[in-house]
Order: C-alpha cells, then structure tokens, then sequence
C-alpha cells in the first residue's frame, strides 16, 4: 500500500530568513547567504500493508508532521522514492479550508472539493454531513455566525464523512461538548475500523497502544524503532522516562 | 475508454473545421488586404488664397502595396469658391501617373478633402511621388487654401519633424517654411492598399492545420489507450479530475467579492463605468483628445486594463495567501491562480455588459466582427494567467514583489493606450512600444467594436506570440519552482 524507500527531507534554511530581494541581494554581496542544511527526515525506509493501522510517535520535531506530509503528497522527498497505491485523504486541522462569508452549506461543497470528493458523493452524503453536524437551520447562514464549537463540527462532520484508502490523521479529533466529542470519537474508531489504512501521529501513547496495530518511532528524521504497537510503546516510554 | 477518446478527439477536430471556415468569413476582406493611411505632419496654418496660375508641389512616399487615396485639408474661406484645381501625380521618373480635375465648390471649409485615385496605383511600396496640384481658375475672393505645417500633435505639445529639402513643400517653385525658417510640408494623408499572402493561401494553411490537428489527435489517443505519458493528456485529465474544485474555488472569489456590499454583482457593471466617466471628463476637457468615438476608445481600454490588473494581482496572492490549506491539503498549485483567473474572467464578462450598453448608445453599431471577442479575451486571459503564474512564484521567494508589481502594473498603463492615441508616442520608439501585448490586445479590441473590421494577418501573429510568450513562460517558471512552494510559504 505504502512503501517508503530511504526517503530523505531537507530544509535548506538560511540563517537570518531573507524575504526580499533587497536584503538578498546585500547578503549575496556580502557573501552571507549561508544555507543550513536540515533534515527533517533522513533515510526513512518502512512498508505498509492494507488495512494496517499505523501509529507515529516521537518526541516534538522528530519529523512526525513531515512524514504525514510527505505520503500526502504535499512535500516531494528529495531524496528517495515514495510508492503509493489508493487515494490519500488527510483529516485537516478542522477549518482551515473554510470560508468565513460563506454558509454552511457552501462550505461544505467548498471544503469538499478541496478534501478532492466528487460533486456526486458531496450531494449524496450532504444531508448526512449536516445531521451529524446537528447545525440544523445555521447550515444556511455565514459561517462567521458560528460559535467556535459549531464551526469545529461542520469541519469534523466534513472531513469524517470520507471512505479514502489510505487516512492521515494528525491527532485524533474530537471536539465541541461532552456528547459531540464521544460521538466524533466513536466516528473515528468507526472510519479506522473499515479496512481503511491509516496513519495515526499522535502524543497520547495509551491511545496509539489501543487503536494502532504497529508503531514507527522517529526521532529527529530517523527511524529509531519500527515493530508491534505494545513493544515500541514500552520502549518510547522507557526512552521518555530515562531523560 | 478507447471510444470515447476517440469521440472528443473527433469533437475537437470538428470544432476546429468549423472555427476554421467560420474565421475565414467573419475576417473577411481583412484577410486579403487592408487599407492603412500615414501622415508626416499635422495642419499648422494655411497657404493663403491659392489663385490661377499657381502650383504647389509635394514629394511623398507611398508606405503601401497599393496607391489608394490622398486627402489634403483645403480651407474655402468660408464661402463657395468655383475654381478647378488640376491635380497630377508623378512617379520618380517624372512619368504622369494620375490625373485629375477637382471643382472646388462643394469642398468644405477647414475640412478633409480626399481625393480618390481611380484606378488605383499598384505595386509602389517605398515608391517616391510627387503630388502636384495647380488652379485653374482661381481669382482673389474665389479661391481655396490648404493646410501646412511642421510638427506632429502629441495631445499637448507639438512634435517637430525633421523634413529635408527634398521633402518640403513648393509654392511655385520655392520652398515654403515658417516664420523661424523651418522648411514645412503640406497636410496629406497618403491613403494605401497592402496585400496579404495569407488570404489566398488561408485554406493551404488551414487544411494543413487539419491534418497535423488529426495526426496529433491520432497519437494522443493511441498514448491514451496504451497508457503512455503524455504532458497534454495529463493536463486533460488534471483538468477534468479538478473541475469541480475549480468551480467551487471560482464560486467563492465571486460570491465572497461583493457579499456584504449593498449593490453587490452590479458594481462589476458600475465599476467601468465610473472609472470611464472621471477619465472622460479629465481627458476631454483637461487635455485636448483627437479620438473618434473616445467614449468606447476609453472604456474598451478601461475593461482590458482593470481585467489584466486584477487576474495579476489576484494570481499574485494566490499562493502565498493559501499558504495553510497548501501545507495541508494536496492540490496541484496551478489551481490556485488558475481559479483566480477564472474568476476575474466572469468579472470581465460582466463588465463587457456595460460596454456594449455604451455602444449601443453610442449608436456603434457591431458588425460581424465582434465575433472575433473570444479570441481577443483568449489572448487577454493566457497573457494575464501567464504573468499571474510567474508573479505568484516570484511572490513565494521574495515579499518585495507585491510592491514592485503595484508600480509596474501603474507603469504599465501608462505605456499601453488606454486613454490616449498612439499616434503620440513618437516613431523611434514604435518598436519598443509595440512589445507591449496589451497594446496589441486594445488594438484588436477597438477594430473590432470601433472600426468593425478584423485586422491584418500579421496583428494576429503579434498579438499570439506576444500573449503566449509570457504563458509558456509563465507555466515553465510555474513548474519548475511549485515543489519548492511549501519549503519557502
């Protein structure tokens, strides 16, 4: 499904971050222009099987985000080759494809095309969408109408309302109150439990441990362990208590 | 599978035949030939009662294929004047190559008198003449005058030409000049034919064009069914794969522009108009302005200027303000600016509605040629996309060009007519000034709404090559730099 190569990401980071041409040009002159090479992924090999669960875990810029990115096709990997078999579908940070001026309604067909649904699945699941979103009538007045706790659930009910091959979630989701927040959890075990291939970062290692049938364990760009769920979480939380 | 590509090749094919056939009509006699006139120097003052027994003489060189017509500036003091002038034109060799005798009395004063040359001189590109004109019958208080001058009026300043002796004009056998000793020319507007090859050999070129078109597709559906990569194809399928994101990304650029606005869509309409109405009045008030219908001159200017403006300055954000969902989502990159070219486009379309409102009551009649819009809002959009492209990368490395693009896009207008003639911009830099496409672009605009008619075969090579030149340039830089967006957004 997945298959990972010795995938490798650099980040060529000039020192003092230069944004335009005038201080580019003064730092060429003064032979400033110094680049430091870092590497956000540094030979990274795995497979993934269909249907497996996968969780990441590791430490704060061990590169989690990055690989979530490079398998959803938003970075390239410079080095390395990456082989994707299905359709990638990420479960966005919740909004960021909104509109504030538009409705709900509009919204959802907007943040849809973007998430890549068709037109058709988007018209056949809508009244499905704005049920689980229990917006009722609010569907068809601004978004910047919203409370936040609204806006969080037509984003989730949106980005739930997928069947993709392979899922990419950042931290699992589960907002707005006590009773919506059980049910988008119960959404999320429901979509990770249909055969889909999921890829799962998160930094609650009992959850990676109870959903996730393997881990990968990355510490800064590197692959420190790869292996069942239960072993690499005793070995992350032995690591993590030892410093 | 097979079959269905089969069909929309077939589609295109046909669609192309047709265009074909359709273009040949609509462009009519353009195809063939044009007519063009040139004028060295603009009326400065007149010669004084031009009585019997006087010549005035005037050497020109005829810019055209074809002879057609002179047309001088005759003055008749404000009565009617029955004198016959006897009017000759003489090649180089001294030979007589036209001859005729004007009356005078149904000339207007300070008015343009043309005179038709009937048959007309053929085959005399960069040809010498001298244009000779004598009264015949003429006396004090019944004779005409014409127009003279030295300099070339440029809106508010008068341009001096340089006229060598053999250039200027003879009032019976001595050269005229004015008061500081300058030598002058007579008002005349040489009036030519120039021929085109490419009429007659438009449907050699279009049968060609066919069957290249039928190879080409032929291959593209034999890459399609074996499933070999092919840049187009992907573009197609890219295309086809996107539309639905396309459509809601062009649906939100137009519901969210005017949403919470009072008047909302119809400031699209109002827009141009308005811009139009202030400039209308500043330019033909403040500064003199020579130009026949300046109402649809202005707002035809106006529409292409404000559309360019817009779908580049639009492109120009369309990366770097999609910095969180490009960081998240994958999307192919040239959506972003496609979708806001789009959207400026259907402002554009909206705001053609107001212009030809005006043409209307301007009582500009459209002829056949207004059918030839869609290719000149093509060339706007590929232009306007092409540059939106390069400024969208550009945008990504370096902040600085959102400023620098605001004063070049003000340099820009300036430097393509939108309000003023292009007989003011001075010879010598004619050819620079022409690299400018969207001088090529308002040229085809006015033809076709003011004059009617399509251009000459080669305005359509200027205006495709210097449209699509920045779009493939555009879409090379585009490419070449959209895996490095991320890193640098």
């Amino acid at each position: 499904m997945i298959k990972a190569n010795n995938v490798s990401i650099c980040y060529r980071m000039t020192r003092d971050k230069i944004q335009s041409i005038k201080e580019y040009l003064v730092a060429l002159i003064k032979h400033k222009v110094q680049y430091e090479e870092f590497r956000a992924l540094d030979g990274v090999s795995f497979e993934i099987k269909k249907g497996e669960v996968v969780g990441i875990v590791g430490n704060n810029g061990a590169g989690k985000s990055t690989l979530l990115k490079v398998i959803s096709g938003i970075l390239k990997p410079a080095e390395g080759s990456l082989e994707i078999h299905g359709n990638v579908v990420p479960m966005l940070e919740l909004g960021s494809g909104f509109d504030f001026d538009l409705t709900g309604r509009e919204n959802i067909f907007l943040n849809g095309a973007i998430l890549g649904y068709s037109e058709s699945f988007l018209k056949e699941k809508y009244d499905e969408i704005v049920a689980f979103s229990e917006l009722g009538d609010f569907i068809n007045s601004p978004v910047r109408n919203y409370s936040s706790g609204m806006v969080m659930r037509l984003a989730f009910s949106i980005a739930s309302m997928v069947s993709p091959d392979i899922l990419i979630v950042d931290e699992i989701l589960a907002v707005g109150d006590a009773a919506f927040q059980e049910k988008s959890y119960a959404r999320m075990m429901e979509l990770m439990s249909h055969g889909t291939t999921v890829l799962l970062v998160s930094h609650s290692i009992d959850q990676i441990r109870g959903i996730c049938d393997r881990v990968i364990w990355l510490d800064h760009g590197k692959i420190v362990a790869i292996g069942e769920a239960d072993e690499i979480c005793d070995q992350y939380a032995q690591a993590n208590a030892l410093s | 599978m097979k079959n269905k590509a089969i069909r929309i090749a077939a589609i295109v094919l046909a669609i192309y035949l047709m265009l074909g056939v359709a273009f040949y009509f609509i462009a009519g006699n353009s195809l063939h030939y044009t007519t063009d006139s040139s004028v060295r120097v603009s009326c400065k003052a007149a010669l004084g009662e031009f009585t019997e027994g006087e010549e005035i003489r005037q050497s020109f060189v005829c810019e055209f294929d074809d002879l057609q017509s002179l047309t001088v500036m005759v003055g008749t003091m404000a009565r009617s004047n029955r004198d016959e002038i006897a009017v000759e034109i003489l090649d180089a060799n001294g030979a007589v190559r036209f001859s005729t005798t004007l009356p005078t009395d149904n000339m207007k004063d300070n008015s343009e008198y043309a005179i038709v040359i009937d048959p007309i001189i053929e085959n005399v590109k960069g040809q010498h003449f001298i244009l000779s004109l004598k009264s015949l019958k003429g006396t004090r208080g019944n004779a005409i005058t014409f127009y003279y001058g030295n300099s070339v009026d440029a809106g508010r300043v008068d341009v001096p030409v340089e006229i060598e002796d053999t250039e200027a004009l003879y009032l019976n056998g001595t050269r005229m000049t004015d008061e500081d000793g300058n030598a002058c020319e007579l008002y005349l507007k040489v009036g030519g034919i120039n021929r085109h090859w490419f009429g007659p050999a438009y449907w050699y070129v279009y049968g060609g064009g066919a069957l290249l078109l039928a190879l080409y597709l032929l291959y593209l559906v034999r890459c399609h069914a074996k499933g070999k990569k092919n840049i187009l194809l992907d573009v197609f399928r890219s295309f086809k794969r996107y539309s639905f994101l396309i459509r809601q990304l062009v649906m939100r650029d137009f519901k969210t522009k005017y949403k919470r606005s009072v008047l909302g869509m119809l400031w699209s309409f109002l827009n141009p108009l308005l811009t139009m109405s202030i400039q209308y009045v500043v330019f033909s008030t403040l500064f003199k302005t020579s130009i026949d219908n300046f109402v649809i001159y202005l707002l035809s200017g106006i529409v292409c200027f404000n559309f360019f403006n817009e779908a580049t300055n639009m492109c120009l954000m369309s990366i770097v303000g999609n910095a969180t969902l490009i960081n998240k989502v994958y999307v192919p990159k040239y959506i972003y600016p496609f979708s806001r070219t789009l959207s400026s486009t259907i402002n554009l379309l909206l705001s053609l509605v107001p212009l030809f409102i005006m043409l209307l009551i301007t009582r500009t009649w459209p002829t056949e040629a207004v059918l030839l819009l869609p290719f000149v809002l093509l060339m706007l959009f590929l232009l306007s996309y092409g540059v939106g492209l390069i400024l969208a990368t550009l945008m990504v490395f370096f902040r600085d060009t959102q400023f620098l693009w605001g004063i070049f896009s003000m340099l820009l207008m300036y430097l393509t007519p939108v309000f003023y003639p292009e007989s003011i911009i001075p010879a010598q830099f004619m050819t620079v000034y022409k690299l400018n496409p969207l001088y090529h672009v308002l040229r085809f605009m006015r033809s076709i709404l003011i004059d009617g008619v399509s251009l000459e075969p080669k305005a359509y090579l200027y205006c495709i090559v210097l449209c699509t030149l920045p779009f493939v340039i555009g879409v090379l830089v585009f490419r070449k730099n959209q895996d490095k967006f991320v890193l640098n957004i």
